[in-house]
Parts: C-alpha cells; structure tokens; sequence
C-alpha cells in the first residue's frame, strides 16, 4: 500500500494567477507509475474496474486478424470452501517490472502485433474480473497460445499475491498458485507447532506439493 | 509500494502476503549495512517463527532484484557476500497468487 502523504504543506502556492488547481500530480501519494507502456505492450495496475473495450483497443492493430482476451475473475469457493471475497496486494514497480518483461518474451516469440495485461489490485468482489489480458495477432493460433502462455507466466511470476476471505471462519488465507495448495492461513493464534494440515510449509518454492 | 526514505544508517524492509501478516507490518527500516546472509536471522530474532513460516518459502530482492540467499553458514567469500546498504530497498517475496 503506498502510504498517503499529507501534501497541504507542500508549500509555495505560486504568487502566480492559478494558484487553484495545479493539475493533480504533485497531490498523488509518492506516486510510483501503474502503468507502462511500450511498443505493442501496455501493462497497468489498477484499484478500478476493468474495462474490456479499453484493453482491447490497447491492442487493435490493422495487421492482425484475431483479437484474444483472458478474463480472469474471482470465484465464490476454494476446493469448495465457501470464499466470502478476495483481495490482491502487490509491489508494484517489480509487478509491473516483471508483467513487462512477460510481454516483451512473449510478443516476440508469437510475432504479436499487440499485448497487454492489467491486474486489479485490492477487493475483489466475487464474480468479477481481476486480471484482463489481450493478445492481438495476424492469425488465431498465435493469439490463443499467446494468451494463454502469457497467463500462465503471470500466475508464475508477477509479484501480485491474493488473499481469500473464507465464509464462517475468522482470517484468510494468502494463496499460493504454485503447487495450488491453499496457502499460510493468518489472523489465527498459530496452535502447537502452528502448522495446520492446510499447507502452512506447503505453500512454499521449495516444498512443492503435499 | 513507495517507501518513505529509511533513515540514515538503515534500509527499507518490505514485507508482503504471508511476510506482511507475520509481521504485522507492512515495512519497517532496519539498521544498515547487513550482509544479506545475516538478514533471516535479524529476522527470526526480531519476529519468532518467521523463518519457518515465511522466509523458506520466499524470495528476496535487493532494489526490485532478486537476489540468491547465501546460506548462513556461508562465512566465505567475504569480499564477494552481498551487503546490503544504507537506503536499499528490500523485499520478502513469498510464492505469488496474481490471476
């Protein structure tokens, strides 16, 4: 979470006519950027809705063919424990770092014309999307495997991490999506060991699968 | 994540998901330097349990790179062990969960 830094002393209103209103940037909180973006490659954090038509038209291109677009969205269960909702934190200028460098590989391995990934970041309400990605490309088959390769890069290395609220139980869970276990359950007093027999070392890079 | 600037003579520790709850805290400024060998044990002694819970399972990164964790019995190659500096930024990377 950026910390919000009070910006009222932020001093010298210009002696000038517009003291009003300097167009908002000084005003953000430390802002790092949410969003980069480079030849045929857009990729955006955001706290906002996503928006199909805007990701798509990042991508449009008048040589290719064939538009693919991934929508990822929040599921109501985990291995059908019921999930009251999701929130998504990440760091965000290695996330964007990382989504960026997932697009560079793979716009250039599929001869895409465009790519471009946005993820949401904090609450998601269940039902709806967290992650967009589009693909263009002069043919289909190199925009369905792009897209689904450049998901599956995400899922395995940009630094978003989701949390899931379980209904009927105190805490969550941070998931892991390496080895799909449900991941290091919080807000609980850890009992014994504190290891539970729900992955609390099994969520890790090293010990893969329980 | 924008951190304010560590004070001087330390550097910022950001801590995320599982790191975050185990801590309590979202960031936190620690004395500077620290060679990154020494830096799960500071950690263990400041926050118990962590480095079962958390720190076997997580990457680190030095100023948005990652780095390789030298193994604490790893006394060698002094001249070549990371230290980590004076206004670095660090961060505990547990397994991620984007889509």
């Amino acid at each position: 979470m950026a910390t919000l830094q009070p910006t009222q002393n932020e001093e010298p209103p210009e002696v000038g006519a517009q003291a009003q209103a300097p167009a908002a940037p000084s005003q953000q909180p430390a802002q790092e950027p949410t969003e980069i973006s480079e030849d045929h490659i857009y990729v955006a954090l955001t706290h906002d809705h996503l928006n199909y038509q805007s990701i798509i038209d990042q991508v449009r291109s008048p040589e290719a063919g064939a538009i693919v677009v991934f929508a990822g969205t929040t599921r109501n269960n985990f291995n059908s424990l019921p999930v009251q909702h999701l929130s998504y934190t990440s760091y965000a200028p290695l996330a964007l770092r990382t989504m960026l460098t997932i697009c560079r590989s793979i716009l250039t391995k599929h001869g895409l014309k465009g790519i471009a990934m946005v993820h949401r970041l904090g609450v998601v309400p269940i039902g709806e999307e967290s992650i967009l990605i589009a693909v263009s490309s002069p043919h289909r088959q190199a925009a369905w495997r792009a897209g689904e390769e450049a998901l599956e890069e995400c899922k395995a290395k940009v630094e978003v991490w989701k949390r899931e609220e379980f209904a009927g139980e105190g805490g969550g869970v941070w998931r892991a999506n390496r080895d799909g276990v449900v991941g290091v359950r919080v807000d609980e007093p850890r009992i014994g060991d504190g290891k539970g027999d729900e992955g609390g070392s099994g969520n890790g890079k090293n010990d893969g699968q329980r | 994540m924008s951190a304010p600037k560590p004070p001087k003579g330390h550097f910022n520790i950001l801590y995320f998901a599982s790191a975050s709850s185990h801590t309590g805290k979202d960031m936190e400024a620690l004395p500077a330097p620290l060679p990154l060998r020494k830096l799960f044990d500071t950690l263990e002694e400041r926050y118990q349990g962590i480095r079962e819970t958390v720190l076997d399972h997580s990457l680190v990164t030095i100023n948005l790179s990652y780095v390789e964790m030298p193994s604490s019995e790893d006394e060698d190659g002094e001249d070549n062990a990371v230290v980590i500096q004076e206004g670095d930024e660090v961060a505990i990377i547990p397994p991620v969960s984007s889509g």
